[in-house]
């Protein structure tokens, strides 16, 4: 028996190489941190399905490759994504000048509508912090984004930050401000119960059913 | 919020190409194909299969590992397996194959069969070899990749990481081109086959000038280990196969690449190779396998390799994934120099002899190099090797299995997806590394020169048979 939700969200993960974006996927997911994380090449996936508000949504979450290289084929990747987290290291001043590239990312490729939450990341080794908590919020209040300090090594926020985003894509339908709908929204209906989709071939698809192979 | 008309054309415009991107992918438009979901499925439920003909061959890695008598160690192959090498019989099992799953196709869809097999990419069709072994009829699709985020604990040292398989039924006839199982092999026979196998390569790398077609024919079916260093640095072009010349080519390249750290070496904190530098340094703690190379002695080797090769390769630089690439050369080359029992990842490096180090550095640099030089635009600016890779392989697999093909399609499943690394870290990830070894033993002479280090086609073969048999 597959899972029921009431909507699937396609998140992404994005921003500068090694600030612990896998870790922070990991830690979502399994509860622990990944110890000998390896660096993510291409993009690799994770689901969680998480009760938001009385709603229950299947976070589809796409976790990319950090590094400079593989940006034009990760953002193939970003088309149609409802939310995303995007990662800096609080220990390394350099992750944290790169992230007004990766939000331009996310908007022109994702969808404008993208709901974006800041994570400084590592916030467990805060001797060496580099960047401030109050910087970062001022960045994150300009550019209209929402932000937490998280630790995957702790956990510290890492389901705050996924919940969080997801609330707020939630509030934004029910406001009207998004439309599951729309083409490339990154939101999908879960159940039949709910709404048919409007597509044949996506409809067909959402019924969960042994594929016959 | 923009208007409708706004948003519309927002959309429109970003449906036509983005720069450095090929494809779109709309996994939220659609419900994704969802590998925990799926992997899950897998294991609680025991497939049945849904027709006969379908029920023929499903294998996992080891079953196929331990079915077939391939070189996966030093030495386990027998002679039948070189006859596999000839182009010929490849053709005539592809051929084969190709056409009784067509057969078996069209008669599930109640077609007749096409007279006439398309011909692949001409480059596609002598290598390959893999497919026929395993195009199985399974219609399972898994990405690896999958296997790695839904499996927490799995690290790449792991050395069976494709057991996910296994609660997949049995097959009951898993035969490679005809040959017998090794079961039916007694051991005395088997090893006097290795005997013998070894006898050969040592024959012909001792020879003045060894033959590298008969050692490309020979190192097909895998190199037996105490010859495969020197095998390696034959087939990869490194060594002459003039055998008077080459320790003299050995001592000026390795000279060479000495010269080449005292020169650029202290470079690397330099405002300009600082970023790569900090790059290679932060990834190479996070790659297996790690007892090995978290030793500081070998990260030092790693780094200096990596950074040497960066810096000289400014189209591509260092790119995550290259790193990867150094491991089997080091790992077959430290090998020589280690006692035969030794377990790799238990190898403590400070034991071995600074001289020897240094060369075994030297040789991991230059055949890596070797190796890069034939795909070295799998890291150029938008990765167009890969991209071209990843469209073969799409191409291949719709040809020889179109219901995978199909279902993958109608998960709106990009190729992209799931084999970007396997083309960029040439299945490293997806394999334990005595496998990769064993690959390697057969890209290196997959291609003939001029592009003898193009591991490409038989790679991208082998790729499809990770994917039909997963």
């Amino acid at each position: 028996m597959a899972e029921t939700y009431d909507f699937l969200f396609k998140f992404l993960v994005i921003g500068s190489a090694g600030t612990g974006k896998s870790c922070l996927l990991h830690q979502f997911i399994e509860n622990k941190f990944k110890q000998d994380s390896n660096h993510t090449i291409g993009v690799e996936f994770g689901s969680r399905v998480v009760n938001v508000g009385g709603k229950t949504v299947k976070l589809q979450i796409w976790d990319t490759a950090g590094q400079e290289r593989f940006r034009s084929v990760t953002r193939s990747y970003y088309r149609g994504a409802a939310g995303a987290l995007l990662v800096y290291d609080i220990t390394s001043r350099e992750t944290y000048n790169s992230l007004a590239a990766w939000l331009t990312d996310a908007r022109t490729l994702a969808s404008p509508n993208i709901v974006v939450i800041l994570c400084g990341n590592k916030k467990d080794l805060d001797p060496e912090r580099e960047v401030t908590f109050l910087e970062a919020s001022r960045f994150a209040q300009e550019n209209e984004l929402m932000f937490l300090e998280t630790s995957a090594l702790t956990g510290e926020n890492v389901e705050e930050a996924f919940l969080k985003c997801a609330r707020t894509i939630l509030n934004k339908i029910d406001s009207g401000e998004l439309d599951p709908e729309r083409m490339g929204s990154g939101i999908q209906y879960g159940d039949a119960s709910l709404r048919q989709l409007r597509q044949p071939r996506s409809a067909q698809a959402v019924a969960p059913q042994p594929c016959g192979c | 919020m923009a208007s409708d008309g706004a948003r519309k054309q927002f959309w429109k415009r970003s449906t036509s190409k983005v720069p450095g991107s090929i494809q779109h992918v709309y996994g939220a438009q659609h419900p994704p194909f969802d590998p925990l979901l799926h992997s899950t499925l897998l294991k609680s439920t025991p497939k049945v299969p849904t027709t006969p003909v379908k029920a023929k061959r499903v294998s996992t890695f080891q079953e196929f590992e331990s079915n077939t008598s391939d070189a996966w160690d030093a030495g386990e192959d027998d002679d039948e397996l070189l006859a596999m090498a000839a182009q010929s019989l490849n053709t005539e099992v592809v051929m084969e194959t190709a056409h009784r799953v067509l057969r078996n196709h069209s008669q599930q869809q109640g077609r007749p069969a096409p007279q006439q097999v398309p011909t692949p990419e001409p480059e596609l069709q002598p290598v390959a070899e893999p497919p026929p072994a395993l195009i199985g009829d399974l219609r399972l699709v898994k990405s690896v990749s999958e296997s790695h985020t839904s499996c927490a604990a799995e690290s790449a040292s792991d050395p069976v990481p494709l057991q996910r398989s296994q609660s997949l039924p049995h097959s009951a006839t898993v035969t490679l081109g005809g040959m017998p199982e090794p079961s039916t092999l007694g051991s005395s026979a088997l090893s006097e086959r290795e005997a013998s196998r070894l006898d050969k390569f040592k024959q012909l790398l001792a020879e003045p000038n060894t033959d590298l077609e008969e050692l490309r024919k020979l190192s097909w079916s895998g190199i037996p280990k105490p010859v495969r260093p020197m095998t390696w640095k034959l087939l990869s072009g490194y060594l002459p196969a003039n055998v008077e010349r080459r320790p003299a080519t050995l001592q000026r390249k390795q000279k060479e690449y000495f010269a080449f750290i005292e020169h650029y070496y202290d470079s690397r904190n330099d405002e300009v190779h600082q970023d790569t530098y900090r790059q290679i340094h932060i990834d190479i703690p996070r790659m297996s396998p790690e007892a090995l190379i978290l030793q500081p002695k070998v990260t030092e080797i790693f780094e200096r390799i990596l950074f040497i090769w960066a810096i000289r390769h400014p189209a591509s630089g260092y790119v995550q994934g290259i790193n990867d690439l150094v491991t089997p050369f080091f790992v077959v080359f430290i090998c020589e120099y280690i006692v035969e029992e030794e377990d790799v990842d238990r190898l403590n490096i400070s034991r071995v002899p600074a001289e020897v180090v240094r060369n075994v550095e030297a040789d991991t640099y230059w055949c890596m190099s070797k190796l890069l030089d034939g795909i070295q635009d799998n890291y150029t600016f938008a990765q167009p090797g890969i991209q071209m890779k990843v469209k073969m392989l799409e191409e291949l697999v719709s040809r020889i299995d179109e219901p995978v093909h199909q279902h993958l399609d109608q998960h709106e499943v990009r190729y992209l997806q799931f084999a970007f690394r396997w083309m960029n870290n040439l299945l490293m990830r997806e394999l334990p590394l005595h496998c990769t070894i064993r690959l390697w033993d057969t890209y290196q002479v997959s291609a003939p020169p001029p592009a003898s280090r193009n591991p490409r086609a038989f790679h991208i073969s082998t790729c499809t048979f990770v994917l039909l048999s997963s």
